[in-house]
């Protein structure tokens, strides 16, 4: 019971430090390392196969994490609190949306928040370098090679996500063995 | 020629951003533009400013973006109702889907080939959050002040601050300092008409 209660709790602070895309990463990384529900190759697993299948990044997380630390009922849980507070807020947000328009306060905390997003991103991609690394800690260089190959197909030839994944996932095959 | 049933409102709202949410892949924006195209353009319920604001506010609220979206748009169309209908019916795909997911990956990550096949597909993870980040440079980061926040915000976590701590210190750190700014610049004007 507890850890249901747990994982309603810890999505749920998950939503209310999420503003937009994959800078909810940082925060589940955090959370589910610190909990012992993932590690960060799963956190890693799940970005990609979040990515691969259809709905937002957030309940694809909640789900999974749920269901791995607290079966259907975790999940259920930790999906609903994912999205309590963005629920909560939004409702309260629609009744006063004409006063909302152009509201500066709003602007000013969204002008510190977006380059937060951006900061903490590319702190977790340095956190993230357990991925290219092998048993032992030494460098992998099948991992480096798809790496470099997804990040020059996601920059110079503008491949859409999911098939940048597929192309990952059919290198590690070829050079798994290496 | 038969004539096709209509549902009723809150049904078809529901069913249709159940199908959203269920054939929109890559989350944020290609479900917004799905959203327009379903209910501005094919259904009229609402004008494209109104889905404009909504998406604006939406976004500066914190939680999972998509779901804020639903939520505002759900209570646009049909009240409190509506939002929780909108929110449960965008979702719950991704919740039936993850669920089969997970129990796949579970079942089949010990295998040889997965593994393979997984170490290629974390090592696309980086250079996915890389551009993200660098799709996001250009409308997050607006001058110098922004670029010191960035910087901070990168060195911090791996001096083992929070994210969570982080991301607050970075709202208030922008709230702070623009209203410092906007009071600054109403003084010289202020100060100009004496």
């Amino acid at each position: 019971m507890s850890t249901i209660l747990e994982l309603f709790l810890v999505f749920f602070k998950i939503g209310a430090c999420s503003f937009g895309g994959l800078s909810m990463i940082p925060v589940i990384n955090e959370e589910m390392v610190r909990h012992g529900w993932m590690t960060l190759s799963e956190v890693s697993d799940i970005v990609a196969i979040a990515e691969m299948t259809p709905g937002p990044l957030g309940i694809n997380a909640a789900t999974f994490a749920g269901i791995q630390a607290g079966g259907l009922l975790g999940a259920v849980a930790a999906t609903l609190g994912a999205v309590t507070c963005g629920l909560t807020l939004c409702l309260a947000g629609s009744v006063f949306l004409a006063r909302l328009k152009g509201n500066p306060y709003l602007e000013r905390f969204t002008y510190g928040i977006r380059p937060v997003c951006i900061g903490i991103m590319l702190a977790t991609a340095v956190n993230l370098r357990a991925n290219y690394q092998g048993t032992g800690g030494a460098v992998s260089i099948p991992a480096l090679v798809v790496g470099l190959v997804s990040l020059w197909l996601l920059v110079k030839r503008n491949w859409p996500v999911p098939r940048v994944i597929a192309a990952a996932a059919a290198l590690g095959l070829l050079l798994g063995g290496l | 020629m038969k004539e096709k049933k209509s549902l009723p409102r809150w049904a078809e709202m529901t069913l249709t951003m159940f199908k959203i949410g269920l054939f929109t892949f890559g989350g944020g924006w290609s479900i917004v533009a799905q959203i327009q195209k379903e209910f501005v353009e094919i259904r009229g319920w609402l004008t494209k400013e109104e889905l404009l604001d909504i998406v604006t506010i939406a976004r500066s609220f914190p939680g999972i973006m998509v779901i804020n979206i639903s939520v505002m748009l759900g209570y646009t169309l049909g009240g409190v109702p509506g939002a929780l209908l909108c929110a449960f019916g965008m979702a719950l795909p991704a919740f039936l889907v993850m669920t089969v997911v997970t129990a796949c990956y579970t079942a089949i990550r010990e295998n040889p080939w997965v593994a393979r096949v997984m170490v290629g597909v974390r090592a696309a993870v980086v250079p996915i959050i890389l551009s993200a980040a660098v799709n996001l440079w250009k409308t997050a980061i607006r001058d110098r002040t922004g670029l010191v926040i960035a910087g901070m915000a990168f060195l911090l976590p791996l001096l083992g601050v929070s994210n969570i701590l982080v991301i607050f210190l970075g709202g208030g750190a922008g709230l702070a300092l623009q209203t410092l700014r906007a009071v600054r610049a109403q003084k010289r004007e202020g100060g100009d008409g004496e």
